[in-house]
């Protein structure tokens, strides 16, 4: 897979651009201040001073559009250059694949990490104004292992737009992503409890599919747990590269044997 | 210009219209009290019907988790202060404990490293919340009340959050009054706001008759299978308050019936126990 860094660059900058355009952003945004405001002022029982609620509620929200926004941008990616046929030009200009895939996949990304910069920003200024507690590290750690978290969710958009149409690719994403969420901790005590072949199939689920949980801190932070340790941190970063590039060795695969 | 045909088009719609609001009014005259919706019902009641019950309970147990610093499904034995004072026996437990050391999420790894990763990640912390902290249990607490007004511990939670832990025994006292007012056949939330009453507010005067008004809601019950045993609880613990008032009275005779109605129900239940206590230490105070 060849790669020139400036066509990276220049690739990337677009779909940053694109986002932003589009102004999905600020749509999630607005729809976040809607929900949260009103619950930033409720006493329940007349008696103030509740504030985990409302914390956990907006670190759903933020996992909630991030995951919008991750899917959404890099599941979008190419098939309208491939509706509109755009991709002839770029593919007859002396790109490689593997840039265009590359610099796309990079793309998507920062625009996804700059999306959840804005949200993790306004949650910690939330929090500081309200308890505080001016980003901790298990707050920083949190944002961390959730850009691990886009890194994998990006790269499987991607990966599913070059082999499955924008809608299955999202709805299978989509299950796959929160059915890890949800389940992938349970994983092996499941298996453990079925027969053949449903035990296979966890065992085969728990060892390949995507372990999103590991990213996922919010009740450490809701709750204000101690930090974890920082080589626990890397290992994480490290599955997530690992698994994103996994993704993207299958979506050059598919890309190169691609006929438009 | 209009033609005939949309004319007769909009006359026919006009119709359609006036016949279907015709047949809504007829079934809700025709059979009344026969629907499944109840007129007045709020539109959480409408949409959720009875899985509102089942996700108010689990709001509930958020609650617990928060309590147990957002550890999920622990089992963790914590007495009550209320308890203690209900049953005036020994502490069976320290309410400040805190229980410091961490639990591992899920399974041991056992050589497996998704499943090492994944308990470091989540390595949870076990800490009770204690004092002003536990007013982060509200929240919870009133969202399980409001979305299913049967759910009954929902309020016997949250108004004891609210009495012994945030020292606010008014706004327990109104929120079990409400609870009584929706849950008017529930012994139990009439005997906690007795207990809420003489434990926390010493007003045994205005307590007493809520005493009285449980044990006979018990007694009152149709004979279910399934919760006999809670009513001879509630009842049980209803003759105890009562048998204690009537010591603070110096009325011996109104024990001896506490005790021998508590004898019927249950011979060797502590309460008998304590209601011989009273019996054969008269005297004013506890």
């Amino acid at each position: 897979m060849k790669v020139c860094p400036r066509q990276i660059q220049a690739l990337a900058r677009l779909s940053v651009l694109e986002l932003y355009r589009r102004k999905d952003l600020i749509v999630v945004f607005v729809l976040g201040a809607v929900i949260l405001l009103p619950l930033a002022l409720f006493t329940p029982f007349g008696v103030s001073g509740a504030a985990r609620y409302m914390n956990e509620v907006a670190l759903l929200l933020v996992w909630l559009f991030s995951l919008v926004i991750g899917l959404g941008v890099s599941a979008r990616l190419f098939p309208p250059e491939f509706e509109s046929r755009t991709i002839y030009p770029m593919l007859a200009k002396p790109v490689a694949r593997g840039t265009i895939l590359v610099g796309k996949y990079l793309g998507a990304l920062a625009a996804s990490v700059s999306a959840l910069m804005v949200f993790y920003l306004a949650y910690g200024v939330l929090v500081g104004v309200r308890q505080g507690a001016w980003f901790p590290v298990v707050f920083v750690q949190a944002f961390v292992l959730h850009v691990g978290f886009l890194a994998v969710v990006t790269a499987l958009g991607l990966a599913g737009s070059l082999v499955l149409t924008p809608s299955a690719n999202l709805t299978m994403n989509g299950l796959l992503v929160i059915g890890m969420l949800f389940f992938g901790q349970r994983l092996p005590s499941l298996a453990a409890a079925q027969p053949q072949p449903g035990k296979a199939v966890l065992t085969l689920l728990h060892w390949f599919a995507p372990h999103m949980e590991f990213f996922d801190l919010r009740q450490r932070v809701v709750h204000q747990w101690p930090a974890i340790g920082w080589g626990v941190c890397a290992a994480v970063l490290i599955y997530a590269a690992g698994y994103a590039a996994v993704c993207l060795a299958l979506a050059s695969v598919a890309f190169r044997k691609k006929r438009f | 210009m209009a033609t005939h045909g949309q004319y007769l088009r909009t006359g026919l719609l006009a119709i359609a219209v006036g016949l279907v609001l015709a047949l809504g009014r007829t079934l809700s005259v025709c059979f009344e009290g026969r629907l499944p919706q109840v007129p007045g019902e709020d539109v959480v009641a409408l949409v959720l019907g009875d899985a509102r019950l089942e996700i108010s309970r689990t709001l509930e147990d958020k609650a617990d988790e928060y309590f147990h610093g957002g550890v999920r499904n622990v089992n963790c034995t914590i007495q009550s202060e209320a308890e203690e004072h209900a049953h005036e026996g020994p502490s069976h437990g320290d309410a400040d404990h805190d229980h410091d050391a961490a639990h591992a999420a899920g399974t041991k790894a056992g050589g497996d490293l998704w499943q090492w990763i994944d308990g470091r990640v989540h390595e949870q912390t076990h800490k009770h919340l204690t004092g002003d902290q536990t007013v982060e249990l509200l929240p919870w607490l009133w969202a399980a009340t409001r979305l299913s007004p049967k759910n009954r511990r929902a309020y016997e939670n949250g108004a004891y959050v609210l009495a012994y832990m945030l020292e606010k025994p008014d706004e327990a006292v109104r929120l079990l009054e409400e609870g009584i007012r929706k849950n008017p056949e529930s012994p139990e939330l009439i005997l906690s706001l007795g207990e809420m009453l003489l434990n926390r507010l010493h007003d045994a005067v205005r307590a007493e008759p809520f005493f009285v008004l449980a044990r006979q809601k018990c007694m009152s019950v149709p004979k279910d299978k399934t919760r006999a045993g809670e009513l001879v609880q509630v009842r049980l613990r209803s003759l105890f308050y009562l048998g204690y008032i009537a010591k603070q009275r110096g009325d011996r005779d109104r024990i001896q019936r506490c005790l021998e109605e508590a004898e019927a129900l249950g011979p060797d239940d502590v309460v008998v126990k304590n209601l011989h206590d009273f019996l054969e230490n008269p005297g004013v105070g506890r």
